[in-house]
């Protein structure tokens, strides 16, 4: 059964890269428990607009956990208290009557802050064009079995290409580092036959983009593990690291 | 060959694979140090043959210094790179709200903390027990110049320096509970059964290092109060 809470929002606005931001202090009256975070912040939204009030920005799109648009730090955890979960899938039923919830933008340098809790987030796209894919033309899919490969390895692959590029990770890592994303961007086609051929330039480019781009070093937290709504494993980045160590020990 | 090398030395994941090779040297050398140590349960005669046998190849003792001077001096050098630029990346607090995913602890987030104390801990360990000549007041016990053995004694015997000791071997502890097992990811090494494990071992490996090393302090202060060591 839907009910209606009504909620004290402390949001970051912050008009753009070059202003400094300000938490403000919303009202949210009346939202269904039946609301997701994002459709909560629509009708904070539009309560807004009412008093003439800059709508709050955000980013989003699939709005069904896929696309990895959506994503702001809730009390202090990217994508909110719930495991696994994006913000877009997040209810608000979660939330008691009375509460106060604080929404942060993610914080890197990696990824600069454009408005509010949108932040730019095309680090990630150079790192996949530094070696984040098959460089060959691989025409229609192949007949099933003429590549074999492990189950083991298939699933291993299947696990890391859940990762929908959210940034969480980096927004969860107390050293801003984009290794949990790197590593399954590295991973998925790293054990795959497919990825032999370009395994150590791939690894080698990505990770240079990677560092780069600003992200601070991994320091064995897990954080980001945990805040993954993938739930994707940092076993992804000890393959990257021994994919690494082996590609270095070649060079 | 050096401009080839370069971009790996500036690498975050190359970095951290040489804090966690060094990280293992140091570790090997500290296990050995403790079980070492424990000779001193035997008496004086055994602790003190023991520190003549690694006194008599000088040659073998420095090749094991050289070893682990340079290899403090990595680790030192790159943590300190790293936690720099750990803090320049936006990273650390910089939320309003300080609740964490729970994976992160007090260990992990104060590695360079307990690595630094241990460092000038280091300094005053050498003063006490490696460098300079001591007095035969300060290896004397009962009248019996007891040698290495005696010295150590004597030091424990003065509390400030008892404390100063605990809370490095507690530093060394902290910072193994976090290291041992970071050392592994660091390499790569991940095994969906295994890793649960190195985790939670490295967390009680960490503590029995910490608690072996206290045990030295605190006997010698036991056995004092209870009238002293029989010579
Ligand atoms: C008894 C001496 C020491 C031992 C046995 C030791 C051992 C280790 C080990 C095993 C690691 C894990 C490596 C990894 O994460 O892959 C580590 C990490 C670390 N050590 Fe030490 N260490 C010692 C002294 C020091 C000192 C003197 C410092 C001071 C600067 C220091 C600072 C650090 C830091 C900051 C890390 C974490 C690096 C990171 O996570 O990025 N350590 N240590
Ligand atoms: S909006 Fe697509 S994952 Fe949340």
């Amino acid at each position: 059964m839907s009910r209606k809470i009504n909620l004290t929002l402390k949001v970051w606005r912050q008009k753009n890269a070059s202003s400094s931001g300000r938490f403000e202090t919303y009202e949210a009256k009346g939202i269904d428990t039946d609301a997701s975070f994002l459709e909560m912040l629509d009708v904070v939204n539009e309560q807004l607009e009412k008093r003439g009030v800059e709508p709050i920005a955000f980013d989003h799109d699939c709005r069904e956990g896929i696309c990895g648009m959506c994503g702001a730090v809730v009390n202090g955890m990217a994508h909110g208290p719930e495991k696994e979960t994006t913000l877009c899938q997040l209810h608000m039923r979660k939330f008691k009557d009375g509460d106060t919830i604080t929404i942060e933008p993610w914080r890197a340098n990696g990824f600069p802050i454009v408005r509010d809790l949108v932040c730019d987030r095309s680090a990630f796209d150079r790192i996949i064009s530094a070696g984040g894919f098959i460089g060959v033309r691989t025409g229609q899919a192949p007949e099933a079995h003429s590549v074999p490969v492990g189950k083991d390895k298939a699933d291993w692959a299947m696990d890391a290409a859940e990762c929908i590029g959210c940034g969480a990770c980096v927004a969860a890592c107390p050293n801003a580092s984009a290794m949990l994303f790197v590593s399954a961007k590295v991973t998925h086609l790293n054990v795959l036959p497919q990825g032999q051929p370009e395994k150590n330039k791939r690894v080698l480019g990505m990770v240079s983009q990677m560092d780069a781009e600003g992200f601070g070093n991994c320091s064995n937290h897990y954080e980001c593990e945990a805040a993954c709504p993938k739930g994707i494993s940092v076993k992804n980045i000890a393959k990257m690291n021994r994919d690494y160590l082996a590609a270095a020990i070649k060079a | 060959m050096i401009t080839k090398l370069a971009p790996f030395f500036r690498s975050s994941v190359f970095k951290k694979q040489l804090v966690a090779i060094t990280g293992l040297i140091l570790v090997g050398f500290i296990i050995v140090h403790l079980a070492g140590n424990f000779i001193i349960f035997l008496g004086p005669d055994a602790f003190n043959h023991y520190s003549a046998t690694l006194h008599a190849v000088p040659e073998l003792l420095w090749i094991a210094r050289v070893i682990l001077i340079v290899a403090a001096i990595v680790h030192i050098y790159f943590t300190i790179v790293l936690t720099i630029e750990n803090r320049k990346s936006g990273g650390a607090g910089r939320y309003a709200v300080k609740t964490t995913h729970g994976e992160t602890n007090f260990a992990k987030k104060f590695m360079i903390l307990t690595g630094l104390l241990l460092f000038f801990f280091l300094f005053l360990h050498l003063a006490d027990f490696t460098l300079g000549e001591k007095t035969v007041e300060q290896t004397t016990l009962k009248g019996v110049d007891l040698g290495l053995y005696g010295l150590v004694w004597n030091s424990f015997l003065n509390p400030f320096r008892v404390v100063v000791y605990l809370a490095a071997v507690w530093c060394v502890g902290m910072h193994l509970s976090h290291g041992i097992q970071s050392m592994f990811q660091s390499i790569g090494f991940y095994h969906n059964r295994y890793t649960p494990q190195i985790r939670s071992a490295s967390l009680v490996l960490g503590a029995v290092i910490a608690a072996g090393f206290s045990l030295i302090p605190v006997v010698i202060i036991v056995r004092h109060l209870m009238g002293g060591p029989t010579v």
